[in-house]
């Protein structure tokens, strides 16, 4: 089932001579429960294509589907209802808020996609991605692992259709990239969770089991793969 | 997870700098609360000097009488008709009333020489005019031969003590100089700097017996309540007729109450000017804070917070700054208004030698406690604080969630 469809999904700035197409009529469908690498060298267009995915920014062109809803013309209150409910973000530099501990940032997305549960929930959530123990501590008193996990854990509570993540590893240690994409994989195939990455790293590429490639703003190749690696 | 604890713990990240933005909320809370209690402790010293000392609620007065310098003629007395008589004896408002001989004399004690005011004072004068901040050396003469009652100030300047003897002279009704060798029955710091360097209270027989008069230049006259004053002087004035005045004693002040206005514009001024710079100052952290937060603002809006909640998340920081600001300086405010309330502060040595001519004015700086009249400067606080949080919090709110979000 498509969770995600973009059709002729164009995102351009400037205008005149200086207009830059950052991705040019792309038509792509994600279907639920994908775990799917974006890949490409720098301004190929990873990042605008998951800003449009991620309802973050909205296209010049074309059109966004979440779950068969049109994100064009949304109010801002309800990108944001959309967002808080289906969408969840995994950011390279963990984007923790470093006044609330681990368990309130949790908490804090709970809250935003209007979820109870509340404390207990939280910890509980924590401890699904192995940070047993650790809920009261603040974002500065983890690891990047740690961190990392935090985010996961923050993005994965309200049950979101899709997580983003944003070279999710980029700022970890390999042994730390490795454990926080085995517990993404683990909970894509728990939960069913989509998760797309946008990514350089090649132990990324390695876990996708759909591996697309962006060029000048274009999709250059859409490679299924059978089996997980 | 509640914006408030977010707000507040977002607040709590720079103390230092929030504490800095806060001290100018709190100076000005601070300086209105207690300005404002001394310029009403100020006004009520204003009243209360006029109402103990010469006028009263209520004073009766001959047609004309000068109100300025030191300037008391005798050349016309006061003469109550039957129907003010009736008034004031009957009325059910009236708690006291006395007559009164005014007068300017040359108090001298051979060596030197001084022109005062003179008060011959009736039997109940004390229960018109009180004599709570009376302080009394000697006694208060109650006969002609017990003598004068000195203002301090007099004693101090000529060196007069009680039990010495002066010469008082003055000018009669009738226009001829008359002098009396009187004892210096007692030394009386009043509390109003007017009267204690220019005043002697004569007992009211000794007074006639000076300026030969038969009747009184002045009637005094206490009300149950002091706003009782403006009804009653309609009909006191309706019953004394023509050839004397009914002066009130909000009327007898107005016009030092009107200057008190001037100062309380002044420093309502001062105050707006600090409040103006609190906000700046609020601004410039909340501003600096959207700065600092763009990632974390990117975040929150991409975790799904409205720009409504943006807004309202930074103007919950400038509330409780604000609001805590601006209990401090309620605090600290309230703290001394209520101090100086009981513990006034002594004027006369400051102002000693300082001429006031007809003005009464406390010796004692009071303030006006009134806890209700903090709540508005508390209220103008937390309002500035939060309407100088909206711009910064608008421009966090329009922050473009995709570029925020990556924000090193």
């Amino acid at each position: 089932m498509a969770i995600c469809e973009l059709k002729g999904a164009t995102k351009t700035y400037g205008s005149g001579a200086t207009e830059v197409h950052a991705i040019l009529g792309i038509d792509l469908t994600i279907d639920a429960g994908e775990f799917t690498a974006f890949v490409g060298p720098s301004g190929s267009g990873k990042t605008t294509l998951l800003n449009q995915i991620g309802c973050l920014d909205s296209p010049s062109a074309g059109s966004v589907h979440i779950r068969g809803k049109a994100t064009a013309g949304l109010s801002d209150v309800k990108l944001a209802g959309l967002r808080a409910e289906e969408i969840g973000f995994i950011f390279q530099s963990f984007n923790l808020i470093p006044v609330l501990t681990a368990a309130e940032n949790v908490e804090l997305a709970m809250s935003l996609a209007g979820q109870d549960g509340g404390h207990d929930a939280a910890l509980a959530l924590l401890a699904e991605v192995g940070l047993e123990g650790l809920g009261g501590r603040r974002p500065n008193q983890l690891s990047g692992g740690q961190q990392q996990r935090v985010a996961i854990a923050r993005a994965l509570v309200k049950k979101p259709s899709i997580v983003i993540a944003d070279e999710p590893t980029a700022n970890l240690d390999s042994d730390s990239g490795r454990a926080v994409l085995d517990l993404m994989r683990a909970l894509n195939e728990k939960h069913g969770t989509t998760f797309l990455f946008s990514t350089h790293d090649p132990m990324v590429v390695d876990y996708a089991r759909r591996v697309v490639t962006l060029r000048d703003g274009a999709i250059v190749s859409d490679e299924r793969r059978g089996a997980a690696s | 997870m509640t914006l408030g604890r977010l707000a507040l713990r977002n607040m709590l990240r720079s103390k230092r700098r929030t504490l800095l933005s806060t001290a100018a909320i709190v100076v000005g809370v601070m300086y209105l609360i207690l300005g404002q209690a001394f310029v009403g402790g100020i006004e009520e010293g204003i009243v209360q000097a006029a109402e103990d000392g010469m006028t009263g609620h209520i004073t009766v007065r001959v047609d004309d009488y000068p109100t300025t310098g030191l300037s008391h003629p005798v050349d016309d007395l006061l003469t109550l008709t039957p129907a003010a008589k009736a008034l004031l004896d009957d009325d059910a408002r009236v708690a006291a009333w006395v007559e009164r001989t005014v007068f300017v004399a040359t108090l001298s004690t051979g060596d030197d020489s001084l022109r005062i005011r003179a008060i011959g004072a009736g039997a109940r004068d004390a229960e018109v005019f009180q004599r709570t901040t009376w302080t009394v050396e000697g006694r208060v003469p109650e006969t002609a031969e017990q003598g004068a009652l000195l203002g301090a100030g007099i004693g101090r300047m000529l060196g007069i003590g009680v039990g010495d003897r002066v010469i008082l002279r003055t000018r009669t009704h009738a226009g001829a100089i008359n002098a009396l060798d009187v004892a210096v029955a007692g030394l009386v710091q009043t509390g109003n700097m007017a009267l204690d360097g220019t005043t002697a209270w004569l007992p009211d027989a000794l007074a006639r017996d000076l300026v030969r008069a038969e009747r009184p230049t002045h009637v005094g006259v206490r009300l149950k309540r002091r706003g009782q004053a403006p009804a009653f002087a309609e009909a006191l004035r309706a019953a004394v007729g023509d050839g004397a005045d009914v002066i009130t004693v909000q009327e007898e002040t107005a016009e030092l109450l009107r200057m008190q206005q001037i100062r309380r514009n002044a420093l309502n001024i001062l105050v707006g000017v600090l409040l103006a710079m609190s906000a700046l100052a609020i601004a410039n952290t909340i501003l600096m804070a959207a700065h600092e937060r763009v990632r974390e603002v990117g975040t929150l809006r991409a975790m799904g917070m409205t720009r409504r909640r943006i807004v309202a998340l930074f103007v919950t920081e400038g509330a409780i700054m604000g609001g805590l600001a601006g209990l401090v300086g309620l605090g600290v405010g309230g703290l001394g208004a209520w101090y100086f309330s009981e513990n006034p502060i002594d004027l006369g040595a400051l102002m000693q030698g300082v001429d006031y001519g007809n003005i009464q004015f406390s010796a004692y700086l009071y303030t006006a406690f009134d806890p209700g009249a903090m709540v508005l400067p508390f209220v103008i606080a937390a309002s500035t604080a939060v309407l100088a949080s909206i711009y910064p919090a608008l421009l966090a709110s329009r922050l473009e969630i995709a570029d925020a979000v990556r924000a090193e």
